[in-house]
């Protein structure tokens, strides 16, 4: 029974999968596009056929996974393919941002710390591949951002092991404390980090020309276009939500769950609080790492100010908004400030403000303010946390 | 004292604490052993509870030692206890309240063999095999207990007996040699006591069981031996005949008689 199901659907997604591959070279401006386009469109189909396999997600979680967050990632590429060239960096800055704001979701929502210093771990990140890519340049790109990584997870582990004796509001003194300094710690050591200018990426730290001319249109030439840093930006994000599902679906996920529930009755089950703590605030600290060296990578450069305090209320605001606790969140936040700054900017337009003045360079900070209160207000689970109540409740209707 | 010459799963050695200069305990000693059931019971403030923190190590006695003898262990922290063979319940339910009632269950048997975090975040076969494991065997325990109808709602949405059935499930997950049971009577009606007083027999057949309770119609037929606590002193330990006949337990009890 079982089996006759997957050989049908595999038929079906055979057929689809050559359906998709002749629509793709239909749609697709010109034959190196249509590549590209065609290997999306036949990736979807498969992990779709994979998805709807019935009893997937019970007895295949890790497939499942791996399919919906292929299937992610397929989705926004086909989409960037079809946005304006200018969409791109924000497209990437908003998926850098999703990884950050995944390794909150995952310290505040799971494990139930409050973390202030989520910019400076950004800038750990961001600062580790430049430093790095300056002094070995011949290290391959995806070897730096995995350092880069290692260092958040270290700096993490160095910061998280006295802090898991802090609790509540001292906690989040304390990495406020952290994001605070940081700048001025980068200043310190200006002969590595480029002091107020910060650094730039040597010309050798680019992907390899194989990966980039893959997704790349074949007319125009490489150094203009910024497509495939949104393409990295997002595969690199895909895996991150993968594994971060992994780990919100694991026993670990779960033991975070049941000290943010009740610390008391987690210890008696055999949980130690503060090795789950360091855990939750390593693991947070990696992720942010991770999002601030694609930050670098896609700027080119990096500088001091970019990891200022207020980041980190950005971030802050960014995943309360989202939804905290949830992946969804995560990248309802990544959206948001992908495009937060043309909206932004739009506003700006319409309303006739100069856009050099006071009131415009502020109304960033204005605006989330005013998303965080309506959240507050309305939807305290945030946008994923509203939108899981209304399908709950409109399917508690039907079947009632 | 206990039957046969094992050791016992649970001694409390000479244990004083003191919160402040109030003597919460003073001197106490008692031990629990494998199949059998002791009650820890007392007036109001008599150090019932004191004791039973300490035995679980959320408190730390001032003087004296807490030692697990057959897991041959001594003064662990909370966290620990799980290793050494025992398992307690809260007072109340103290079940996790954003979890599903298996989610719950399954918490008790956190100690399994998974992997670790590497094994988590890759989703390694090891994990994936184990966690599959552990639900089957908590929906298992459900069962057990009559209540698998109830796995996947929120604590907050189930009867209190339930609930309480369900406390016991989670320490039941670990597989404990030693079963600790704080307040099990408090808030259950007749049948759901009778219910209660019925599976704690059945456990003792592979466990020792140690409760604090104020329920003296519960615990009288259901121990074979209580120790009776009294500002922070043990006044009397032995069977409940023996106790019921015990002079300064009447009078702890009954105050002094004109």
């Amino acid at each position: 029974m079982k089996i006759e199901v997957v050989r049908r659907r595999f038929a079906v997604s055979v057929a689809l999968i050559i359906i998709a591959t002749v629509v793709a070279f239909l749609i697709a401006p010109t034959t190196h596009n249509g590549v590209a386009i065609a290997i999306v469109l036949d990736v979807a189909v498969a992990c779709v056929a994979t998805l709807t396999l019935p009893g997937l997600r019970s007895s295949h979680p890790v497939v499942a996974r791996a399919a919906l967050s292929m299937l992610g990632v397929v989705v926004v590429l086909f989409v960037a393919f079809f946005l304006p060239s200018a969409s791109d960096f924000n497209l990437a800055t908003g998926a850098a941002m999703s990884i950050v704001l995944l390794g909150l979701s995952f310290l505040t929502g799971a494990s139930g710390q409050i973390s202030l210093g989520n910019s400076a771990f950004m800038g750990v990140g961001a600062f580790t591949m430049a430093i790095w890519a300056n002094h070995h340049a011949t290290t391959p790109i995806f070897i730096t951002l995995l350092i880069s990584v290692v260092a958040g997870a270290l700096v993490g582990l160095l910061l998280g092991m006295p802090a898991t004796r802090l609790r509540g509001p001292y906690l989040a003194g304390m990495t406020l404390a952290f994001a605070v300094a940081f700048t001025a710690i980068l200043g310190e050591f200006s002969s590595w980090t480029g002091g107020d200018s910060g650094l730039q990426l040597p010309s050798e730290a680019r992907p390899p020309h194989w990966l980039v001319s893959l997704f790349h249109s074949g007319a125009s030439p490489l150094t203009t276009s910024t497509l495939w840093l949104t393409e990295i930006s997002i595969v690199v994000a895909g895996v991150a939500f993968f594994f971060m599902a992994n780990l919100f679906a694991s026993r670990t996920g779960r033991a975070m769950r049941l000290i943010r529930d009740n610390d008391v009755a987690a210890e008696l089950v055999g949980i130690s609080l503060p090795r789950a703590r360091v855990i939750a605030f390593v693991v947070s600290s990696a992720y942010a790492a991770l999002g601030g060296a694609l930050w670098t990578l896609i700027d080119n450069s990096v500088s001091p100010p970019t990891y200022s305090f207020a980041l980190s209320v950005t971030i802050l605001s960014l995943i309360v908004i989202g939804g905290i606790g949830t992946i969804s969140g995560a990248l309802i936040g990544g959206i948001i400030y992908a495009y937060s700054t043309n909206v932004i900017s739009w506003i700006v337009n319409q309303t006739g403000l100069n856009p050099q003045g006071n009131f415009a360079s502020q109304l960033n900070g204005i605006i989330f303010g005013g998303l965080l209160i309506l959240t507050m207000l309305f939807a305290p689970l945030g946008i994923a946390g509203a939108v899981r109540h209304f399908w709950h409740r409109a399917r508690n209707r039907s079947s009632g | 004292m206990s039957p046969g010459t094992e050791l016992p799963l649970l001694a409390l050695e000479h244990v004083s604490v003191h919160f402040e200069g109030l003597r919460a305990l003073d001197d106490v000693s008692f031990d629990v052993s494998s199949g059998e059931i002791v009650g820890l019971i007392g007036p109001n403030g008599a150090g019932k509870t004191t004791a039973f923190n300490v035995a679980c190590g959320f408190v730390k006695p001032n003087e004296g030692h807490v030692h697990y003898p057959t897991a041959k262990k001594s003064n662990l922290r909370p966290n620990q206890l799980v290793h050494a063979g025992v398992a307690r319940t809260l007072q109340g339910v103290g079940l996790f309240p954003h979890c599903s009632v298996l989610e719950n269950v399954m918490a008790g048997g956190h100690l399994r063999p998974s992997g670790g975090f590497f094994a988590s975040f890759l989703s390694l076969p090891i994990e994936v095999r184990s966690e599959r494991a552990l639900r089957s065997d908590a929906l298992a325990m459900l069962e057990r207990l009559n209540i698998a109808d109830m796995a996947t709602r929120l604590p907050s949405a189930i009867p209190y007996g339930i609930a309480k059935k369900v406390s016991v499930a989670r320490a039941l997950m670990s597989e404990p040699t030693l079963l600790m049971l704080d307040e099990p009577a408090s808030g259950l009606d007749e049948a759901e006591l009778d219910d209660f007083a019925r599976l704690i027999v059945e456990l003792r057949s592979s466990m020792g069981v140690l409760l604090v309770e104020h329920d003296m119609e519960f615990v009288m037929p259901l121990v074979n031996r209580l120790v009776v606590l009294n500002f922070g002193q043990v006044i009397a330990s032995g069977s409940p005949s023996e106790v019921r006949e015990d002079e300064a337990v009447i009078e702890a009890y009954l105050g002094v008689a004109e």
